[in-house]
């Protein structure tokens, strides 16, 4: 009986002597809290969803709106007259925009990892200081505080924008190409590159970069030479992954004018073709997973190869 | 010993360089020249105006506005809340859902030892790869894209915003939290099997808890991406702070802008201020 108490005891103790952070539960409150109050606000219309117009907005669309244009006559509805409707869709303008979309994704992640690559030996505190990887006093590192604290800064200002309105200036302020798009996605992600690259050259071994600086390799030398290279596999990592989302946003981009799916979405949107516009969403649906698969073979080859 | 190259450079090398001819191919294929990034004759006028127009200044209204207003800068902390609460409604939402579905998508729910032992083994493999293939498809499609859909069906709806969001949010959710999962250590459920709980039980009180930092953290980041999310569903016709950046800006309201922008940037940057601390205090 008594080892039963004990032993609730310990555990009791156990339980009042475990970390406990202000941070975390005051995250956990503020949006237990913010939960409820948004959804108690009536800001968002839960209730106007589910009423008689809406419902009948909606059985349009999906039994009118929603079906395929040569199948809406009586008896029109079979496999074959689908098929030809999709390959006339795809060959008119769906495979072009499917492919330019495509491209402004790789356009867009190689110009992003050059700025992430170029700003990553500055970003990285191990190398933005007095004398990178020599025994000194980490918390000294006088002006290359500024170096490192900048560059990070830049980035977290270019990944704080949203693609989206990055895009919509740049399509407003530049001529009619398809910089906006390319420039907007390397932008947002550049940012998000040049602090994961950033990250990657801080947590790299310290101590073949050491031997190198004692030997008297300058700062350029260990950033160009050592550093980077051997962050190289990571970066690739990152590069992929980050590809991924590119293809994703660049399904959208175009809504903005700039050529691709996300143009032809608006334009049959706007004429209320909305069979064509889920079919083209479909098309969009096929990029991005074939960009995942990439990615994810890419990642698979590149972690196998080290 | 080091093996002799087949080649003068590594595999590194050869990715690297094949990368950028892949991306020299798209800048080609998209005729992306130096000269479309210089803004046009009107253009230029524009730019100045626009950049010209950064540097903060009385925080107010531009041209004519009316006593009826609020305050212009009670108008831009609306239009910030409103984007927020979108996101929230968003997240939770999408945790509901990313996370039974990340359960059911993870590899340890599966083990023969877990759930895909016993009646279930011939069709658990089958399953997980129907619920990974559902994530994908819900992922595949772009919030923009839901939101467009949404429209189109049914008309503007705050609701359909945030379920717009929700849907690929929710996805990313499931599909991260089951990698996340699969990476947690598996030695206390393992110990929770061992002295006869059951398969559910050692997944939720041995396996889950041992996830839980990671997922709150990844969480919390994506709460981030929401917000963005949000901002842009302005730009659809949801009041979001979107929404007015772009009248101020076909308004020519520059400074307006920018104080949009500025009210943004600063929301966006605090709240990935506090995702740091958390993950500091979280994963170490």
């Amino acid at each position: 009986m008594s080892t039963v108490a004990a032993t609730w005891d310990e555990i009791r103790s156990l339980h009042q002597a475990r970390p406990r952070s202000l941070l975390l539960r005051g995250t956990m409150l503020f949006f237990g809290l913010a939960v409820v109050a948004v959804w108690l606000s009536g800001e968002i219309e839960v209730g106007d969803l589910f009423t008689e117009r809406r419902r009948r907005n909606l059985m349009r669309f999906l039994t009118i709106e929603a079906v395929p244009f040569p199948m809406r006559e009586e008896g029109a509805a079979t496999l074959p007259v689908f098929w030809i409707w999709v390959s006339g869709i795809w060959a008119d303008r769906g495979a072009a925009a499917t492919l330019s979309t495509l491209w402004l994704a790789l356009a867009a992640i190689v110009l992003a990892a050059g700025f992430g690559t170029l700003i990553s030996p500055l970003a990285a505190r191990t190398l933005a200081t007095p004398q990178p990887y020599l025994l000194e006093d980490r918390k000294r590192r006088g002006p290359w505080m500024l170096v490192s604290g900048g560059s990070r800064l830049v980035c977290a200002s270019m990944r704080a924008m949203p693609e989206y309105v990055l895009a919509f200036f740049l399509v407003n302020l530049l001529p009619f190409t398809a910089w906006p798009a390319v420039l907007a996605l390397a932008l947002h992600n550049g940012g998000i590159l040049g602090r994961l690259y950033g990250d990657t050259i801080e947590n790299l071994d310290p101590q073949p970069l050491r031997a190198w600086s004692m030997l008297g390799g300058q700062r350029a030398a260990l950033a160009s030479l050592a550093a980077i290279p051997s962050a190289v596999p990571r970066y690739l990592l990152y590069f992929f992954y980050r590809f991924e989302t590119c293809v994703r946003e660049a399904t959208v981009l175009g809504m903005l004018g700039v050529a691709s799916l996300g143009s032809e979405v608006v334009e049959v949107q706007a004429s209320h073709f909305y069979d064509e516009l889920i079919l083209l969403i479909a098309f969009g649906v096929g990029i991005v997973l074939l960009g995942d698969l990439a990615s994810h073979l890419a990642r698979g080859w590149i972690r196998r190869a080290g | 010993m080091v093996e002799p190259r087949p080649l003068p450079f590594g595999a590194r090398t050869l990715t690297v360089l094949a990368l950028m001819v892949l991306g020299a191919v798209a800048a080609w294929q998209l005729r992306l020249t130096p000269s479309g990034l210089v803004p046009q004759e009107g253009g230029w006028k524009l730019t100045r105006e626009f950049l010209g127009a950064a540097l903060p200044r009385p925080l107010d209204y531009e041209g004519s506005s009316s006593p009826h207003w609020d305050p212009f800068l009670l108008k831009v902390g609306k239009s910030l809340l409103r984007t927020l609460a979108f996101a929230i409604a968003a997240m939770s939402l999408a945790l509901l859902v990313g996370l039974p579905l990340g359960f059911l998508a993870s590899d340890s729910w599966w083990r023969p030892e877990a759930f895909g032992g016993g009646r279930l083994a011939p069709i658990a493999r089958p399953l997980q790869v129907l619920i990974r293939t559902w994530i994908a498809l819900m992922r595949s499609v772009h919030e923009l894209l839901w939101a467009v859909l949404f429209l189109a069906a049914m008309g503007l709806n705050t609701m359909a915003a945030v379920v717009a969001i929700a849907i690929p949010y929710g996805g990313t959710l499931a599909k991260v939290f089951s990698e996340m999962l699969d990476e947690a250590p598996r030695t206390t459920t393992e110990a929770f099997r061992g002295i006869g709980a059951s398969p559910f039980a050692a997944y939720l009180f041995g396996l889950f808890p041992r996830a839980l930092p990671d997922l709150s953290a990844y969480a919390f980041y994506r709460f981030e991406c929401a917000v963005r999310s949000s901002a842009v569903l302005g730009f659809f016709g949801y009041t979001t702070i979107g929404y007015h950046l772009e009248l101020s800006f076909s308004d020519a309201n520059f400074r307006e802008v920018w104080t949009y922008l500025y009210a943004l940037l600063c929301c966006v940057l605090l709240l990935e201020a506090w995702s740091t601390a958390l993950r500091r205090r979280l994963v170490g």
